[in-house]
C-alpha cells in the first residue's frame, strides 16, 4: 500500500492541476490515506475566496468565482494583473482558492491555486493509462461515469456505466454485489 | 462528482475503489478514444463523419451522416466547425483511430465514436439510409440558456424598443469604437455599482429586455450571470464583436 501511494504522489501534484468539473465537497474523515499536498494552502497569508471559477476575462482583468454553499452561494468578482500568480488555475469551471487583498475596495487576486479533490478513506488515485491497460487487459471492473447523463452520451470511456452523482439510489443499485469488486469513478476535467 | 460517488461507494461498504481524477478530458489528451452513445448518434446535435467511400455511404449509412472518405479526410476536416461535437465511424477501426487523431491534433475538443464502428451499429439494429451522398455539413450552435442569437440581436440593434444593448467592454476599447444605440458600462464598474444599475442605463425598466455584448462574449456571460442573479431581464451575445468608430460587425 505504502509503495502503491508513493508511486501515485508524483501524479496526484499533477492531477491536482487537471481536476475540476467533479464536485469536491467530500471531507474525508480520516487524514491517514491522503496525500499531503493541499496542506500548502494553509501557508497563505490572508483572505481567500475558495470555489468554483464562473468565467475569466483576460480583457476586463476579472475573475468571477461562486463561493459558499447552497442559500449562501454568491458569485464575487475578482480583479487580477500580470502580476497574479497562477492565473491558470482560473479556467471557467475548475475549483480554485484565490487569495486576495483589498485594493481601492476592490478585491485583488494575489495568488491562485487550483483547488484540490479530497478522496474518501481508502480511496485511491489512478492515471488514465493504467485505466486503459485494464481495459485492454479485460480486467473485470466496473468503471462508472459520475457526469450529467448528457455528457454521458456524448462521449465516455468504453465500457463505462452512466450513473450521475446525484442519482445514489441508482448507483447503489447498480453496483456489483460483491463489495470487493474494483470500481473505478471518473467525472469532468478541465473544459 | 466523481469523488462523490466514489464516497457513497465506501459508505455502501465497497472495498475497492478508486478514482481518476484527471477525468475524462485526461483521457482524451492521452489520445485514448470516447464513444458516443446510440441516442446521441441519432438525435444530438451533431456532425456525424462517415469514412467509408462514397460509395459504400450512398449504399448504407447511419441516418444523418456526412461522407467524408477517409482517404481525403485530412484535406477536407476543417470543414467541420471547430466548436461542433464530431462522431466518427468507419467499417476500419484504424481509420476512425487515425481521423481522431487528425481532429484532436488540430483543436477539435469533443470528438467521439461510434461503438462498436458501422458493424457495431448495425448489429444492434441501428437504423441506416440510402441515397444520394451528403459532403455539406450543415451544423448550428445550439443557444445556451441566456443566449441571444446573432438575428435577434441584429433586430435589438436595428430597433431599440426591442432591448436595451448593454455594452460591458473597458473604456480603452469603446474609444475606437460602439453600437451608436448601446449603453456602456465596463463589467468591472457593472458589479462594483450594481444598486446604481438602474439609474445607469437610462429609463431601464426591471422586465425591459437587457442584450448584453462584448468581444467574444466571456464577458457578456459573466455580467448576464450577475444581472440575472437580480432578477433582471438579461442575455449575453456569444460572437466576435469588432467595432470601428460606429461601425461594428458581428462574427458568429
Amino acid at each position: 500500500m505504502k509503495k502503491t501511494m508513493t508511486r501515485f504522489i508524483p501524479f496526484f501534484i499533477m492531477a491536482s492541476f487537471l481536476v475540476t468539473g467533479c464536485n469536491q465537497n467530500i471531507k474525508s474523515t480520516t487524514t491517514a490515506a491522503k496525500p499531503s499536498v493541499s496542506t500548502e494552502a494553509k501557508k497563505d497569508q490572508g483572505p481567500v475566496y475558495k470555489g468554483k471559477v464562473v468565467g475569466k476575462s483576460n480583457k476586463a482583468k476579472q475573475i468571477s468565482i461562486e463561493v459558499g454553499k447552497d442559500k449562501d452561494a454568491k458569485t464575487v468578482m475578482v480583479s487580477f494583473d500580470d502580476k497574479t500568480k497562477g492565473l491558470e488555475y482560473a479556467a471557467a469551471g475548475e475549483g480554485a482558492i484565490i487569495a486576495y487583498e483589498m485594493r481601492d475596495g476592490v478585491p485583488f487576486a494575489t495568488v491562485i491555486k487550483p483547488k484540490l479533490a479530497t478522496l474518501p478513506p481508502g480511496v485511491t488515485v489512478i492515471t488514465p493509462t493504467e485505466v486503459k491497460t485494464l481495459i485492454d487487459s479485460n480486467k473485470d471492473f466496473l468503471l462508472v461515469d459520475s457526469r450529467p447523463g448528457n455528457r454521458y452520451s456524448a462521449s465516455h470511456l468504453p465500457g463505462a456505466v452512466s450513473i450521475p452523482v446525484c442519482e445514489m439510489q441508482e448507483l447503489l443499485q447498480n453496483l456489483p454485489k460483491e463489495k470487493d469488486k474494483l470500481l473505478i469513478f471518473y467525472c469532468g476535467g478541465p473544459t | 462528482m466523481s469523488t462523490k460517488s466514489a464516497g457513497q461507494a465506501v459508505k455502501a461498504g465497497y472495498k475497492n475503489i478508486r478514482v481518476m481524477l484527471a477525468g475524462e478530458p485526461a483521457w482524451v489528451k492521452a489520445g485514448y478514444p470516447t464513444y458516443a452513445n446510440y441516442g446521441w448518434v441519432c438525435r444530438g446535435n451533431i456532425v456525424l463523419i462517415d469514412l467509408r467511400s462514397a460509395e459504400k455511404d450512398a449504399a448504407a449509412r447511419i441516418p444523418r451522416s456526412v461522407s467524408m472518405p477517409f482517404a481525403d479526410f485530412a484535406d477536407n476536416y476543417d470543414e467541420i466547425p471547430i466548436k461542433a461535437p464530431v462522431v466518427l465511424y468507419s467499417d476500419k477501426d484504424e481509420e476512425t483511430t487515425a481521423a481522431m487523431k487528425i481532429l484532436h491534433d488540430n483543436g477539435y475538443k469533443k470528438v467521439s465514436l461510434v461503438e462498436g464502428n458501422f458493424l457495431g451499429w448495425k448489429r444492434v439494429g441501428g437504423s441506416l439510409e440510402k441515397g444520394p451522398v451528403v459532403t455539406d455539413v450543415r451544423w448550428k450552435r445550439i443557444l445556451a440558456e441566456g443566449e441571444v442569437s446573432v438575428a435577434e440581436f441584429e433586430r435589438a440593434l436595428a430597433d431599440p424598443k426591442v432591448a436595451t444593448i448593454l455594452d460591458v467592454r473597458t473604456k480603452a476599447e469603446v474609444a475606437s469604437g460602439k453600437f451608436p444605440s448601446s449603453q456602456h458600462i465596463p463589467l468591472d464598474e457593472l458589479c462594483k455599482d450594481m444598486d446604481q444599475f438602474v439609474c445607469k442605463i437610462r429609463d431601464l425598466q426591471k422586465d425591459e429586455k437587457i442584450y448584453i455584448h462584448c468581444t467574444t462574449g466571456a464577458r457578456a456571460e459573466m455580467a448576464y450571470k450577475e444581472l440575472k442573479k437580480r432578477d433582471f431581464n438579461a442575455f449575453y451575445l456569444v460572437a466576435e464583436v469588432d467595432c470601428k468608430g460606429n461601425d461594428c460587425s458581428i462574427e458568429e
